[in-house]
């Protein structure tokens, strides 16, 4: 990798004493709390073999500024691609503050100053970005490879690399040089089952223990990604060749391929404090949650652990987040009665006060952004489930007597406050008497997140625990794809609605 | 046209392609965009973002390589090392197994009949002061919290290639305003919405009196948890748009259908696939959207019958799915295509849908809108803003968050009535690049034998 530091050039020195003086010039323009996100490279890569076809072979660099003022406890927010350009984006995010003081709402206040100055480099042996590309299509197609059967009708196999430098200062005094580095596999076979419905099984590139690096040496190892296209492609025979999950009451175990969405969709999001607050009503939505729930809400069974975890081999971890404040690891759900949640500087004043107690201490360190162009919001981080005591996932299937194993999601649709959910998988597996029996298409499974919660009857220990990636959520308005992490460990939630009633 | 200094660097950049005997296409993209978010009855955030961006795609025989570029477009150099590295990504790349068609602009276009410069300049100023007005008239009427979101802009679309002479250029203005009501302790939320093309495209007091001809039965009545059951309801126009969405997908697109994953795979251009009162078009020239005069390997776009009276007229080709399966592509290598649904012959106005309905349930709005089986048009979603119960002909109570899972054949083969009136419903995403994106849809539908297939205790 090619490094650069705060004096190496001379046209950057020029931004970053232009940037440092405007934060300087806001305050005297009377801000309480400016900052600056300069981005002196944002790369990606995505390759997508479709079919054995290379469909997509694109790379992307963005390069810019993403600017904030508060100012009479007002957001504004400008930015721009064109780097000679930094004092009037200074003034633009200025007028845009002014302008929302116009229709003031809860004063916002960052609190305490918190400088901070430090530096993050992801765990990376081999930057993706150095491989050649011919290296990288090899490793593809040697993967698509071994997906492509008689019985398979399509097939993809993508990668995704991304490599972010950005500078952050903001007018407390903070800086901080953070670097994002993140690798993306996923692959699927498809075929359509005997009424003519497609089937599919996917497989995305996951850490068994959230350790390692996540450079291009992740995608390459077979255990966590290539190595699994012979099984998918099982996998998908057995799915074609399987009856639908017929609807009932049963157990439920949720490998870690659909964990991770059950928590990203009815934890994480749902503990998102602008959500709770009401800032994201508009578009994505509330929050069953309260103020007043926090330190009180009986979340989930006492076997429920969630965290907002720093876990080393997940985009969901970055050092500082983007407000500077570097990243910490707590507790959102302790022996399921909820504590804390997922929080930036900008609203804890403003949450503190509407509960009357302070109900969220410190900075969650969730400020995120996915882009110059876009302002930090509320985001989730990695949202971890603590591995439990009830052994494998073998253990778990052993000790139930009707249920079903379930991995992957199809789809997922919930309600706009997270009450209430409705998710599609790709498989099914029955368990009767402690045995895995048959393999079933179709599954579904729905039901109210604080019921569901309560459920929660097995969970996993540490083996069964795996590292999922997300690198499409999305929130916000103008809206932003963040990525992130969940690990979760299987997971046996009792008397489920499962499949659909005709 | 563009900006002469962009543009000369631009064909400048296609010259020296040609000078390496590239073929190359150059796609530039340029916004202007400003948004005020409304958050707790206050502007919780104004942002502008001034963006351009450069897309270079190179294609030699079978192999193809593109390099995306966001950044300040002002020196050669820049655009030499873009085209290198979309060139670099080509030769490494790999070769596919059907000739790619490669980008052509057919008729050269200079549009900017959709630009406003008011819309363009509209500042945050004036956007926090209508919503202001809003906040002060229906705020003090009961125990209501306001947010939504007004994002308004300019985006200028560019794209020429080595193969001809030819330039495409579109600048259009648009705006999107979203307002939602919710009470704060009941917990129900209302919304109201517009789409905008030019500055001054609707007042405050529009605004005001939506929420004031909704609000009563939502003040005056408990929520109302419905039967799981299979029911009439009476589609608004949202939910109307993302049905119409799921449709695109789940019967028209062209690689869907080609690979069997469609729900109208099956048929052929010519077979009944929904009901005679329904028809699907792309069509740019409909007044109720941004109308996209050309996508971005340079086709021209035409109006274009996908479903006409319910049988299968055409399905949709991008560039990618045209050559790997030996069709012609349709114009629809772009994210903003112009879909409609045609009006039926129901009287217009939602109060005249809701007497046809009689006892209905009214879903103006599908949140959550997923499709889990395209191959049977199967989707699920759960109602939300504004919905209502209908009895007697008269909204009686605001809905309880139910939950529609069904299929797109079930639901169109129940549509009893289709309102006369269709209206733009303003679908643009801001996950990307500005693409100011509309659909026309009729402002209701009603349905009969709609799967609800849960119900909230809450909304």
């Amino acid at each position: 990798m090619t490094k650069r530091s705060f004096t190496v050039s001379t046209e950057f020195d020029r931004q970053v004493a232009t940037v440092k003086a405007e934060l300087k010039r806001m305050l005297d323009a009377g801000c309480s709390f400016a900052d600056a996100r300069l981005y002196d490279e944002d790369r990606g890569e995505r390759l997508t073999l479709y079919d054995g076809n290379l469909e997509t072979n694109y790379g992307a660099n963005e390069r810019g500024i993403g600017i904030r003022t508060l100012y009479k406890g007002a957001w504004g927010f400008a930015a721009t691609a064109d780097l000679a350009s930094i004092p009037a984006c200074f003034e633009k995010a200025l007028a845009n503050a002014k302008a929302a003081t116009l229709l003031p709402g809860f004063p916002k206040d960052m609190g305490p100053a918190q400088p901070a100055t430090g530096k993050y480099r992801p765990p990376v042996k081999q930057d993706p970005f150095d491989v050649p590309m011919s290296e990288k299509l090899a490793l593809l197609s040697g993967i698509d490879a071994r997906l492509k059967d008689n019985s398979v009708a399509h097939r993809y196999v993508t990668a995704g690399f991304q490599r972010r430098k950005i500078y952050y200062w903001n007018s407390e005094g903070t800086e901080v040089d953070r670097w994002a580095l993140n690798t993306f596999g996923s692959m699927a076979v498809m075929a359509p089952d005997p009424q003519g419905r497609t089937q599919r099984r996917t497989m995305e590139l996951f850490c068994s223990t959230g350790e390692g690096t996540r450079g291009y040496e992740w995608l390459a190892d077979p255990d966590a990604f290539g190595g699994h296209a012979e099984r998918i492609r099982k996998e998908l025979a057995e799915i074609i060749a399987a009856e639908p999950l017929p609807a009932g009451k049963r157990d439920v175990i949720l490998l870690p391929g659909q964990g991770f969405l059950q928590v990203h969709e009815t934890i994480g999001h749902a503990l998102e404090l602008d959500r709770i607050l009401g800032y994201e009503l508009s578009f994505a939505g509330g929050s069953h949650v309260r103020l007043e729930h926090i330190g009180k809400l009986r979340y989930g069974s006492d076997k429920l652990n969630a965290r907002a975890g720093i876990t080393p081999n997940s985009p969901g971890t970055f050092g500082f987040d983007d407000e500077g404040t570097p990243q910490r690891d707590y507790h959102l759900i302790k022996n399921g009665i909820l504590v804390n949640v997922l929080s930036s500087r900008t609203d804890l004043a403003e949450a503190n006060a509407k509960a009357g107690r302070v109900a969220v201490a410190e900075s969650g360190t969730a400020a995120r952004s996915c882009a110059f162009y876009r302002t930090p919001i509320d985001r989730m981080t990695n949202i971890n489930i603590d591995a439990g005591s009830d052994g494998t996932l073998d253990d778990i299937i052993a000790a139930t007597e009707d249920g079903v194993v379930l991995d992957v999601p199809v789809s997922w649709s919930i309600g706009s406050n997270r009450e209430h959910f409705h998710f599609a998988t790709e498989i099914a597996w029955e368990v009767k008497n402690g045995k895995k029996t048959k393999v079933y298409k179709n599954p579904t499974y729905h039901g109210h997140t604080l019921e569901f919660w309560a459920s929660l009857d097995k969970v996993g220990s540490k083996p069964s625990w795996c590292l999922q990636q997300v690198p499409n959520c999305g929130k916000g308005e103008p809206n932003q794809i963040m990525e992130l992490g969940h690990g979760i460990p299987v997971m046996r939630f009792h008397g489920v609605e499962t499949g659909e009633k005709e | 046209m563009l900006e002469k200094r962009i543009r000369h660097l631009l064909l400048d950049a296609r010259a020296i392609a040609r000078k390496q005997g590239l073929d190359a296409e150059f796609n530039f993209h340029r916004e202007r965009s400003s948004l005020i978010r409304l958050g707790n009855s206050s502007v919780a955030l104004s942002t502008y973002e001034e963006l351009s961006r450069l897309d270079v795609f190179v294609q030699q025989g079978r192999k193809s390589g593109a390099y995306s570029l966001t950044s300040d477009i002002t020196s050669p150099a820049q655009l030499a090392e873009a085209l290198k590295i979309a060139a670099t990504n080509c030769q490494s790349s790999l070769e596919k197994d059907y000739d790619p068609i490669f980008g052509v602009v057919e008729e050269a276009v200079d549009d900017s009949a959709g630009f406003d410069t008011a819309l363009e300049a509209l500042s945050p100023v004036t956007k926090t002061e209508l919503c202001k007005k809003v906040v002060d008239a229906v705020k003090p009427t009961g125990r209501y919290d306001f947010s939504g979101s007004w994002s308004s802009g300019s985006t200028e679309m560019y794209f020429i290639s080595t193969a001809n002479e030819n330039e495409a250029y579109r600048r259009l203005t648009d705006g999107r305003f979203t307002m939602v009501l919710k009470e704060q302790e009941k917990k129900w939320e209302l919304q109201v919405e517009r789409t905008q093309k030019k500055a001054g495209d609707f007042s405050a007091d529009d605004v005001i009196a939506d929420f004031k001809g909704i609000l009563p039965v939502y003040e005056k009545n408990p929520g109302y948890k419905t039967q799981i059951a299979h029911q009439r309801v009476m589609f608004g126009p949202e939910a109307v748009s993302a049905l119409l969405g799921l449709s695109i997908w789940g019967a028209f697109v062209g690689r869907m259908w080609e690979e069997k994953r469609a729900f109208s795979s099956h048929l052929k251009p010519g077979d009944r696939l929904f009901p005679e009162s329904v028809t699907i078009t792309d069509d740019p020239t409909n007044p109720n959207v941004f109308g996209m005069p050309f996508d971005f390997k340079g086709h021209r776009r035409h109006p274009r019958l996908l479903c006409e009276r319910g049988i299968l007229k055409s399905v949709l080709y991008d560039s990618a799915t045209a050559a790997k399966y030996k069709r012609q592509p349709t114009a629809n290598d772009l994210g903003n295509d112009d879909f409609c649904m045609s009006g039926g012959t129901a009287p217009a106005g939602i109060d005249a849908g809701r007497r046809l309905a009689k006892d209905a349930l009214y879903i103006p709005h599908l949140h959550y809108i997923h499709m889990p089986d395209p191959t049977k048009g199967m989707f699920t979603g759960s109602s939300r803003f504004n919905a209502r119960l209908i009895k007697d002909g008269e909204f009686t109570a605001p809905l309880l968050s139910s939950r529609v899972t069904d299929t797109i054949p079930s639901v169109f083969s129940g549509i009893v009535a289709i309102s006369s009136r269709t209206v733009p419903w303003n679908v643009s995403s801001t996950y990307d690049r500005r693409s100011p994106t509309a659909m026309s849809v009729p402002e209701y539908i009603i349905c009969d034998n709609v799967r609800i297939s849960d119900v909230a205790d809450s909304f």
